[in-house]
């Protein structure tokens, strides 16, 4: 066993060459790049077709025509069941598991580096993707709305007027409620990671564990359990669309999260530290 | 081996820590001085001389009505009793709003849309941001009153013109309740953070629905903090009115200026000078059919106490509300057939819609209603 105190001065050089793997991967790239097509998609699509009728589709759509800044938001709500959650999965999947296939976990763990603080890089790594995800769909959207509709006073939730300045703010931090949104999701694939040496395995398995998380929030029968579930306040966003703020769902939100963290993140320790490391 | 298994220490303690905390947390805290001791008379007096406060505070609604669970973002809510049923069913939240008695905003929390409903002076505003509409509508002079107690003060108790005291008024609440129900201050309660005065009304009498009813009275200022409805035989109560979060300060004046947004569709609605109260009703449930008292000949009541039943005889008004009834698919799904009309049964109230255009409704048993009907 390494210890873990060992060269603590050198976790910047290792989460560097990590996040410059991470974002010079070709497949990082694709995924952020059909993320950006999904509001591109819907301006476009609302912009050759006629007007919507309020209430029809996806939250929002209606407002498209009136205000482009609107796009990014639908396109966020689109997203967040299934695009962000699969995507994060792919990357939080990989951590540990796409090392082992690859076999080159073997010689990352021959560096002085310990197999805790590769542990964190690792996550690092993913916490950076879950920061850079929904920041590329809202600004994407924010963008392709600007240049197809036009762009002004955005009504919030509650009826009140917000200039396009303070919107593009509430649309950061959206983006950051939904960083931290996956991050409890990104712990549970960060600990799938170290149970196997098959990457795609993981990914599967993170990206079926959100999406048995949303089908058991949507069952009455479980209320007791919902507030538990890491995908509870997955859409709960809309808070920051109203006047004031509702905050509430933002802190329960990262305690929930933190919760995740605690919890996956301890039995991704307990595993990878006592694992044989045979690859 | 030990050494592995001390590696696995931190997986086993994390969860024990978050079962902890979060056991704790549910343990209500009972820190703080406890209040001084009140009669019922004395808790009824708190409430009845506490002034419009200002205040911002969290509401959160649940229910356990015994209705059909309704869609929260179906295209069926559109129709104006769905969306009253809506808002009695099914868990909701709400931010409130007011200064002083004449400024007050009410925002319900939807999923991914919000209904409002300002009041500013005379102002009132309604928006709801699923459909994007906005209602305006002007108060009467003199409306908003009703906050006041004002409503307790009947014609021939000698009282008119002149405001009884906040303590004769609850003495004298108390000596007319006294005969069929039961009042009384239990243990005090936490509310919202805040120590309260606990008064339950319990019915002396076995033929109703409700169980009891008590009120959280907040033992510093007298406002009420959460009203919660028990059916009888019920351990969760059918409704429950409380505060989760709530502050004594004003809110921000801007709050209350409300314009409707560009691109709204704009309603206006005259208001009648002997209106119902808008304030107190939220978006979607103003143009609703039970608003429609003016168009109803007088109902009259059988029964006494918690035992009573109104009837409205019938009337193009209810004819047109049993059309409604029969056609309106949700609607449909809640009321039940039943041997000469059709029955709209939840945990504290049934109302029962005869063939024949008339309506019953009372706190009481089916039954009660079949037989008030069939005697006629």
């Amino acid at each position: 066993m390494p210890s873990n105190n060992i060269a603590r001065a050198s976790g910047w050089p290792l989460l560097a060459s990590e996040l410059s793997v991470l974002f010079r991967r070709r497949r990082t790239w694709a995924m952020l790049l059909a993320l950006a097509a999904v509001p591109v998609l819907m301006a476009v699509a609302v912009r050759v077709s006629s007007a919507v009728p309020p209430g029809r589709g996806p939250a929002f759509l209606d407002r498209f025509t009136q205000n482009g800044l609107f796009v990014g938001v639908t396109a966020l709500l689109v997203c967040v069941p299934l695009f962000l959650p699969l995507t994060v999965g792919v990357v939080a999947g990989d951590t540990i598991a796409g090392e082992a296939g690859l076999g080159t976990l073997r010689y990352l763990l021959v560096a002085p580096a310990g197999r805790v603080r590769l542990l964190l890089v690792k996550y690092a790594g993913a916490a950076a993707f879950c920061i850079v995800a929904p920041l590329v769909v809202a600004l994407a959207g924010a963008g392709i709305g600007a240049s197809l509709f036009p762009v002004g006073p955005v009504t919030l939730l509650s009826g009140d007027v917000i200039s396009p300045q303070e919107a593009v703010l509430r649309l950061v931090l959206v983006a950051a409620y939904l960083t931290v949104s996956l991050l409890g999701l990104s712990a549970v694939g960060l600990f799938l990671s170290t149970l196997t040496d098959v990457p795609v395995g993981a990914m599967a398995a993170t990206i079926v564990a959100s999406v048995v998380s949303q089908v058991m929030g949507e069952l009455p029968q479980l209320d007791w359990l919902h507030p538990w579930l890491f995908s509870y306040y997955w859409f709960g966003f809309a808070d920051l669309l109203r006047q004031p703020i509702a905050w509430d769902s933002f802190a329960g939100n990262a305690l929930l999260q933190g919760g995740y963290i605690a919890v996956f993140g301890a039995l991704a320790y307990g595993r990878f530290v006592t694992k044989d490391v045979l690859s | 081996m030990t050494r592995k298994w001390l590696r696995w220490m931190p997986a086993a303690a994390v969860p024990a820590v978050i079962a902890a905390a979060a056991l704790a947390g549910s343990v209500p805290a009972s820190a703080g001085d406890p209040l001084p001791a009140k009669t019922p008379e004395e808790v009824l007096a708190l409430v009845a001389q506490h002034a419009a406060p200002s205040l911002s505070g969290t509401l959160e609604q649940t229910s356990q009505l015994g209705l059909p669970a309704l869609p929260q973002t179906g295209s069926s809510a559109g129709s104006d009793a769905a969306s009253v049923l809506e808002l009695l069913s099914g868990p909701h939240t709400a931010r409130v709003f007011t200064d002083g008695p004449d400024n007050m905003r009410v925002q319900v929390l939807d999923r991914l849309a919000e209904r409002n409903a300002v009041r500013s002076g005379d102002q009132v505003w309604l928006y709801s941001s699923k459909d994007n509409t906005a209602t305006h509508l002007t108060l009467p002079a003199d409306a908003g009153r009703h906050k006041d107690f004002s409503q307790f003060k009947h014609p021939g108790t000698g009282t008119d013109g002149v405001m009884p005291t906040p303590e004769a008024l609850a003495a004298r609440l108390l000596a007319a309740a006294d005969p069929t129900t039961e009042i009384a201050v239990l243990p005090e309660v936490t509310v919202a953070g805040r120590a309260a005065y606990n008064l339950t009304i319990t019915p002396r009498t076995e033929g109703t629905l409700i169980g009891s009813v008590a009120i959280a009275v907040d033992g510093q200022s007298g406002l009420p903090l959460s009203v919660e409805l028990k059916a009888r035989g019920q351990v969760e109560p059918a409704f429950k009115l409380a505060f989760t979060s709530l502050s004594l300060e004003a809110p921000d004046a801007s709050l209350f200026a409300f314009s409707p947004p560009p691109g709204a569709t704009v309603k206006e609605i005259d208001v009648p000078a002997h209106g119902t109260e808008p304030d107190a009703a939220v978006p979607g449930s103003v143009p609703g059919p039970m608003d429609r008292h003016g168009g109803l000949p007088k109902p009259t009541v059988t029964g006494t106490g918690w035992e009573s039943v109104v009837e409205f005889p019938a009337s193009p008004g209810s004819t047109e509300a049993g059309a409604m009834a029969s056609n309106d698919p949700l609607l449909q799904q809640a009321a039940v057939a039943v041997p000469g009309g059709r029955l709209f049964s939840t945990a504290v109230v049934n109302v029962l819609l005869t063939d024949d255009g008339r309506v019953f409704a009372g706190s009481v048993p089916a039954e009660r209603l079949l037989t008030a009907a069939a005697a006629r």
